[in-house]
């Protein structure tokens, strides 16, 4: 009889356990990213690297957060094509579009444009990327 | 009721099991040296590291033993499925590591004969075992091949013992190290020969210059030792005599960190393999790079296509306005 009880109880709490695994506590976003209350929207920093993965600038960048812009002066007869753009963001934000590999900044007349979008997904800042080659 | 039963027998059975797995696992045995093997018996390790580039060696140290007192060891031969290029040998010295780390030679045979692809030490020396260097250079005829040895040893009571290494797959890519360039001299680089022109050996083959060596200590910019192909930028060529018919665009672009130890004398860790030329796209790079650093390098592909390139700046001597460079080269 004791048996009996135990087979049926087992499997019981193995329902139990799944159904509870699964329950979402915190809301995420579409890239599965934890979404919060922060607010501040912002860049902190802002690198960019030629292809050999080394700096490219010459001097820090100027990033204006009330202007949303970033000015960096890279190198002369840097490859404008094959830039890696590295951006310090501010706690729980985020950046689109997202940064995948080598980009193209060589239009300087159109400079790139990316955004950051606070930690609680509400504030959303374009931030302009304006380059300017050292010259001699 | 019945169930019940079924049941406590299982237990008791469970119960039965550990208790003896419990004491038969304490249960020591007395160590005892194992017997040392007395039959001639031998083992390789290869020695060298990277990719196997023709010019460069495969180095294998052989060793080989006979049980005390049964005999000598008469000869240690090595077959490759390639016969090696001029240089290839074995050492008839035996190698061991004394107190300080130092590999010390001790004669064991005459100097080594290769015929063909066997190379062979006839032993003098009354010894049951020995550790012979085997320095295997790899032949051009042997690129994108792959290469097997045998090692085998005979001893004086008529035993023979043999051992298979490899295959091992022969780069097709070329290697040419500590190229002198000079600027305004010296300074013409053809990827297809693997050389430096000098003017006029540029003007008199213009199609043959991929790329051209300069120095410019430009002030407010850092263009310093640059390497740019005859069809780049007048503002790149910085007033660099172009010769008459070169029109080479080739694309190059700037590597750091890959510092090959092959063309680095040795040094660092990092090899570039015919895998990386393969693999590479330098279809957007551009057709100059600017400010190399020594220990930096450049990947290349010429403007025909055929060929691409490695080029690792070995030093820089910016009084001189030179650089050494040196080169791998895959033909694809």
């Amino acid at each position: 009889m004791r048996f009996r009880k135990i087979k049926i109880f087992i499997p019981l709490l193995i329902f139990v356990l799944i159904g509870n695994s699964c329950k979402e506590n915190f809301p995420v976003d579409e890239d599965g990213l934890l979404i919060t209350d922060r607010a501040e929207c912002y860049v902190s920093n802002f690198e960019l690297l030629g292809s050999d993965f080394q700096t490219v600038r010459t001097k820090n960048p100027v990033i204006d957060t009330v202007a949303q812009t970033i000015d960096v002066e890279v190198f002369y007869g840097t490859d404008l094509k094959n830039l890696y753009p590295q951006f310090t963001l501010v706690t729980d934000a985020k950046l689109d579009p997202k940064i995948t590999g080598f980009t193209d900044f060589s239009d300087l007349a159109n400079p790139r444009v990316y955004s950051v979008i606070s930690g609680n997904r509400k504030v959303r800042k374009p931030y302009t990327v304006r380059i300017t080659v050292q010259q001699p | 009721m019945n169930r019940n039963i079924k049941y406590n027998g299982l237990l008791s059975c469970i119960g039965v099991w550990a208790l003896l797995f419990l004491f038969t696992a304490c249960d020591e045995k007395e160590y005892a040296i194992p017997a040392a093997k007395t039959e001639l018996q031998n083992d390789v390790i290869k020695r060298s590291l990277g990719p196997n580039v023709a010019g460069l060696d495969i180095e294998f140290a052989y060793a080989m033993a006979l049980g005390y007192g049964k005999g000598k060891i008469t000869r240690a031969t090595v077959e490759a499925s390639i016969p090696g290029a001029p240089g290839t040998y074995m050492d008839h010295r035996s190698y061991h590591t004394n107190s300080s780390g130092i590999d010390v030679g001790i004669e064991v045979g005459m100097p080594s004969a290769t015929e063909g692809g066997r190379t062979t030490v006839n032993f003098t020396a009354d010894t049951a075992a020995a550790t012979l260097r085997y320095f295997y250079i790899i032949p051009e005829e042997a690129k994108g091949k792959s290469v097997t040895f045998t090692f085998s040893a005979e001893a004086s009571t008529g035993e023979k013992v043999s051992y298979s290494m490899g295959p091992y797959e022969i780069a097709k890519m070329d290697m040419k190290r500590l190229l002198t360039v000079v600027d305004s001299s010296a300074c013409y680089i053809s990827i297809a020969d693997m050389a430096v022109l000098t003017p006029e050996q540029a003007a008199a083959n213009p199609q043959k210059v991929d790329l051209i060596y300069l120095y410019r200590n430009v002030p407010n910019i850092m263009f310093n030792h640059s390497m740019v192909s005859p069809t780049t930028n007048a503002e790149y060529l910085r007033g660099a005599v172009i010769p008459s018919g070169a029109s080479n665009n080739t694309k190059i672009r700037k590597e750091w960190n890959v510092r090959d130890r092959h063309l680095a004398d040795l040094q660092f860790g990092i090899y570039v393999d015919d895998l990386d030329f393969e693999k590479l796209d330098v279809s957007q790079a551009p057709n100059y790079a600017l400010n190399l650093r020594a220990e930096s390098g450049a990947w290349v592909e010429t403007a025909d296509g055929k060929y691409r390139a490695y080029i690792y700046i070995n030093s820089v001597n910016n009084n001189n306005k030179s650089a050494v460079i040196s080169m791998k080269r895959y033909a694809l």
